[in-house]
């Protein structure tokens, strides 16, 4: 069944993207993940206009996002202090970001930057995560334990100025560096239309040095009021959020989820950690293969000015 | 295809009946209007129409029907890649300021036999006869530049290869079936990704190759009900349809974490 998007301004077949939805959702919930940088890139190989993808994909970001953070506010795992400062760079990050996006959109390098953007994380996330994965499979046959991250050491960052203390997390530390996390992911949130946790939680990890019980949370609170901005200010700036896509990928994205999460108490994790990672190193090399190679018509054409 | 069959019989009856008159023309539309809906996935249009003629000299000339419908032109930029360190870059640019959106062209014989090139060219007929306006070129950071009148004419050729490619240019030489002696009719595609604005469908007679009549009818496309709510919602008042959108994502993540606690 096909159906019109009024702002992409094409017919997709509804199945197609509910199954997406599905299946985004179904991963976002079986390892807590939002589940953004997978679908921008599906939606872009579906043919989706790059900006049309990235916009109406913070609304998805929010749906999964509040899912998550409520859950992690029941089980008090989320440092409000914490998020908030993060907050606070995440805000200033997501106006860059949206500049960034209106000034290369302007001058035609926005699908540049968004595929270049996509294939150097896909491709160092999948890498990472595949290593890890396999590591711990190894590390399970063996019967060897993984060595856990040894927390109280002092690095470069205990030198910073602005130091505040954060009772939630156990930290006494500068704002600066928080700060500084929460502007880079917002700024990437809005050009890449992901939430950015994935970036975010090994930041709070291995340099904030949080404990590792409230850095999900304090991250999933803070992805929730980003990617919300970010999603007004695409409509506001570029009319990019399409509600129809939004509401088909947000109903295929809750109730993959449900069932992602279900399946994810019963299957192993590590083997399907290993899948995912296999999944998104695959669509950087895709999204990576199509920059290199010469593409079937060297011209593009593009509406000079939006039409109303 | 029974409604446009007797709307069809009924036109060539009114014209059979009709005095003869100076044009020698009489069109129609199957529709003046296209809505796009959510399950719009393209549509056809149908036109109709009927050449007068007073004698049987007048029968036996050199004469053609064109049909050329128009969509609204605006400014389009075409870009060229390029490989810079390893990867296809865009890099020059071109902006044509007076684009069609939509441009299709029926006829009843190939156009070179219809008319001199220069003929056609002045009133427009046929792809490669229409006017974008004055290019204006831009480099790779989006500073003026001037490019060769050759680059100029691939990036107009690339332009038309592209609109071709979304079917949104089509030509359909020998595309007029002709019912008898006067009446004619023509299929024009409009595709799913067709543009909205008004249309123009220009039939033009052409007899022993200058053009004798014309005859424009105006065709409206517009995206309509919900398609045309939202569309219009997200670009007049883009705050609170960013901030509905958002609200509404947020409420349905609630749902889903109210749904995830029942279990």
């Amino acid at each position: 069944m096909q159906i019109y998007l009024p702002i992409a301004e094409l017919p997709v077949n509804v199945f197609v993207i509910l199954a997406m939805g599905l299946a985004v959702g179904f991963l976002s919930g079986m390892f807590g993940v939002g589940g953004g940088f997978l679908m921008t890139p599906l939606l872009i190989f579906l043919g989706i206009p790059p900006a049309v993808a990235v916009g109406t994909q913070s609304t998805q970001v929010v749906a999964s996002s509040v899912t998550g953070a409520l859950a992690h506010w029941r089980n008090a795992s989320i440092d409000f202090k914490m998020g908030g400062v993060m907050l606070v760079g995440g805000i200033f990050g997501s106006f860059t970001g949206i500049a960034i996006f209106r000034a290369l959109t302007k001058i035609g390098q926005i699908d540049l930057m968004i595929s270049l953007v996509y294939v150097v994380f896909l491709s160092i996330i999948g890498a990472m995560m595949l290593t890890e994965s396999l590591r711990a499979i190894m590390a399970a046959r063996r019967g060897t334990p993984m060595p856990t991250n040894r927390g109280g050491q002092h690095t470069w960052i205990h030198g910073l100025p602005f130091k505040m203390r954060f009772r939630r997390s156990k930290l006494y530390i500068s704002v600066i560096p928080p700060v500084a996390i929460g502007f880079f992911v917002g700024m990437l949130s809005a050009i890449m239309g992901v939430g950015g946790g994935f970036i975010m939680v090994p930041a709070m990890i291995y340099l904030l040095r949080m404990p590792t019980s409230v850095v999900i949370g304090t991250s999933l609170f803070q992805i929730v009021f980003v990617s919300g901005l970010t999603g007004v200010m695409h409509s506001v700036e570029n009319q990019t959020v399409d509600a129809m896509l939004a509401l088909l990928l947000v109903v295929g994205g809750v109730i993959g989820a449900q069932y992602g999460v279900r399946a994810a108490s019963k299957l192993q994790g590590e083997q399907l950690r290993a899948m995912l990672a296999v999944i998104v190193l695959l669509m950087g090399l895709r999204l990576g293969y199509d920059l290199v190679t010469a593409p079937a018509d060297l011209y593009s054409i593009i509406d000079a000015v939006p039409h109303s | 295809m029974t409604v446009r069959a007797h709307i069809f019989l009924a036109l060539a009856a009114l014209l059979l009946a009709s005095p003869a008159r100076a044009a020698q023309l009489v069109t129609d539309l199957s529709e003046h209007q296209v809505r796009i809906r959510s399950n719009f996935n393209g549509t056809q249009i149908l036109l109709f129409g009927a050449i007068e003629v007073n004698n049987a000299t007048e029968r036996a000339r050199d004469r053609d029907v064109v049909v050329v419908v128009t969509g609204p032109a605006q400014p389009v930029t075409v870009r060229r890649k390029e490989r810079m360190a390893g990867i296809w870059v865009n890099n020059d640019a071109m902006t044509f300021p007076k684009v069609p959106g939509y441009y299709s062209m029926v006829s009843t014989r190939p156009l070179e036999v219809t008319a001199e090139p220069a003929v056609l060219k002045q009133v427009q007929i046929g792809i490669d006869n229409i006017d974008f306006g004055v290019p204006q070129a831009k480099g790779f950071a989006g500073h003026k530049q001037a490019l060769s009148p050759e680059d100029e004419k691939n990036f107009a050729k690339a332009l038309i290869r592209n609109k071709k490619r979304d079917k949104l240019y089509n030509a359909d030489p020998g595309g007029i079936v002709f019912l008898g002696q006067t009446l004619f009719r023509a299929t024009v595609d409009i595709p799913a990704n067709v543009p909205v604005g008004l249309y123009t469908a220009n039939v033009y007679l052409i007899a022993d190759g200058k053009v004798a009549d014309v005859i424009a009818t105006p065709l409206y496309i517009d995206k309509s009900g919900l398609e045309r709510h939202l569309y219009r919602f997200a670009h007049n008042d883009a705050l609170l349809y960013g901030l509905i959108a958002v609200l509404g994502a947020a409420f349905a993540g609630w749902l889903g974490s109210a749904l995830l606690r029942q279990k």
